[in-house]
């Protein structure tokens, strides 16, 4: 059994004294080793969530809460979210606007710098996260200079350097092409088979059914579900009341089920699917 | 036989300070009521062409023709009051510091009347959901509901033409209910919606028509299902259609229509 890593209890937040409250007595555990996919429409809460995991609301950026945050077993109430970097690293939407340094290089050190780390130690370092995260022939670029893709790369880069155990990537592939999401979510499964903890926020269904285990769904501040990805993308009524798409085997075996019922559970990813609706192949 | 909205004749684009042929002689023609999504890889030229259209980007050469006129000397304000042109990143066209402002700024400066700004706005305020945020900072504002005021603001000034780069990046399903019924809004009234997508479920059910360009040229021009169809140039071009078209092509002969949408694959297997 895996120790938990992240717990909410009853965590209620809101921005300011007047302003609606954003995350409703939410309450959850996430386990070491365990990626979590979080959907969910706009404005459910889900970047507030992700914010208040690392303790930046409302422990930076302010704000009313009530509630706990526990990260590896410590209250935020009682560090101040003071020490969470230790554990968690998190990627924003917007990688660009979390750079400072001139090149690539610099980036990946910056915040080693900043926590003091010895010299030797931070250039093994360096040249562990930008070999995992493929941007290592762009260690003498600018950062401003890359494509999207390579931006949200260095993003994942310079917090894997400071080695976390939990990454979290908010909507990091939302403005990329096909092809610079698919590196990142095989950058976030390889970073998960290395044992680390994954919160990913993404509107990408299928490919959260692809690589998560469990999901999320936030609606307006409150949990609406959190378990295994399969009970998730099985309960169709639930998703759709609440303005989310299935991955669309899903949609179509579900939709098909009065009239075909295949192998197994109702198939999540492609792969599945094939093997589910396997006996209406052309000359099966 | 609709009317040609727009049309360029062996357009060519270098960019300056580069040696790069961002288009290499593409013959198009896009006529009224379309709604015709240009899909292809980083780099294929996909917004490079769209740039064209309203001016903001000038042949290096070969020729755009706009509404059978030559663009030539036609100035971005007359091109782009006839093809409202939606940008990527929606960071890269706000600029007012109210909703309200901003939705109402291209209109005045088109010379609309205040009677008329005031019309067409409260329309698209009410069709886009943006009465609870009118006074709002738009830097102030989410990503997407950023992204929804682009568009928003786009459409007040009532384009023939509407280009929207990447419409669906980073919106929720609502967002994407809410653009569909742009399209169905702008297709009914007769008018065309080019959109450059790589979101390929989106492409496939809601398009007339598929351009697929690769390196500055157009490599296929044909309807969704068309295009869909062909695994094989699928691949060379790095395009991965709906998972639901995936799942048809293994399931089914080739020589088929392709599947665009669950709700096809359901009619189509349904006992």
């Amino acid at each position: 059994m895996s120790k938990p890593i992240i717990e909410l209890k009853n965590f209620s937040y809101r921005y300011t004294h007047d302003s609606p409250i954003v995350l409703k007595n939410i309450t959850f555990t996430i386990n070491e080793g365990d990626f979590v996919g979080i959907i969910g429409c706009n404005k459910a809460g889900k970047s507030t969530l992700c914010k208040s995991i690392v303790g930046i609301l409302p422990f930076v950026a302010g704000g009313e809460w009530d509630g706990e945050v526990i990260v590896d077993g410590k209250s935020l109430n009682e560090t101040k979210g003071e020490g969470v970097t230790d554990v968690i690293g998190i990627v924003f939407q917007d990688a660009e606007s979390q750079f400072t340094q001139s090149t690539v290089e610099d980036e990946i050190a910056f915040a080693m710098c900043n926590f003091g780390y010895d010299r030797e130690l931070m250039r093994e370092r360096v040249r562990f996260a930008a070999t995992e995260c493929d941007i290592y022939d762009l260690l003498g670029r600018s950062p401003y200079d890359l494509s999207g893709g390579q931006q949200q790369r260095l993003a994942v880069a310079c917090i894997l350097a400071l080695q976390p155990r939990v990454v979290i990537l908010d909507e990091s592939t939302s403005q990329l092409d096909p092809l610079g999401r698919d590196n990142i979510f095989k950058l976030v499964s390889k970073l998960h088979e290395m044992g680390k903890t994954v919160i990913m926020v993404d509107h990408n269904i299928e490919k959260i059914a692809d690589s998560a285990d469990k999901v999320l769904v936030l609606h307006d501040g409150e949990v609406v579900m959190f378990d295994e990805k399969h009970k998730v993308f099985s309960n169709k009524q639930l998703l759709n009341e609440h303005f989310v798409r299935l991955p669309q085997v899903a949609d179509a075996a579900i939709d098909l089920s009065k009239s075909f019922k295949g192998k197994g559970d109702i198939p999540i990813t492609l792969e599945e699917a094939e093997k589910y609706f396997g006996a209406l192949k052309r000359g099966a | 036989m609709a009317r040609e909205v727009i049309r360029t004749e062996n357009l060519v684009h270098v960019y300056p300070n580069g040696n790069v042929r961002a288009l290499r002689g593409v013959n198009m023609t896009i006529y009224e009521g379309e709604i015709v999504s240009i899909i292809g890889q980083n780099g294929s030229g996909k917004t490079t062409i769209v740039r064209h259209f309203n001016g903001l980007l000038r042949p290096t050469e070969g020729k755009v023709y706009l509404f059978g006129e030559d663009t030539a000397n036609k100035t971005v304000a007359q091109m782009s009051q006839r093809c409202g042109y939606v940008f990527q990143n929606p960071n890269h066209q706000i600029f007012c510091t109210t909703v309200r402002e901003e939705l109402e700024i291209a209109a005045k400066y088109f010379n609309f009347t205040e009677e008329e700004t005031r019309k067409n706005c409260d329309e698209v305020i009410e069709m886009m959901n943006l009465k609870d945020i009118i006074d709002a900072h738009p830097m102030t504002l989410d990503y997407t509901t950023k992204k929804v005021l682009t568009i928003a603001s786009v459409l007040v000034f009532k384009p023939e033409v509407l280009i929207l780069d990447e419409p669906t990046g980073g919106l929720d399903e609502v967002g994407r209910r809410m653009l569909t019924n742009v399209l169905k809004m702008m297709h009914d009234n007769g008018h065309t919606v080019i959109i450059i997508s790589h979101d390929m479920d989106y492409v496939a059910e809601n398009s007339t028509r598929v351009i697929m360009m690769a390196q500055g040229q157009v490599q296929d021009d044909a309807t969704p299902r068309e295009i869909f169809k062909d695994q094989e140039k699928l691949k060379f071009s790095q395009i991965d259609p709906p998972q639901i078209t995936n799942l048809d092509f293994y399931l089914t002969d080739r020589k088929e229509d392709s599947i665009l949408s669950v709700s096809e694959f359901v009619r189509k297997y349904e006992k």
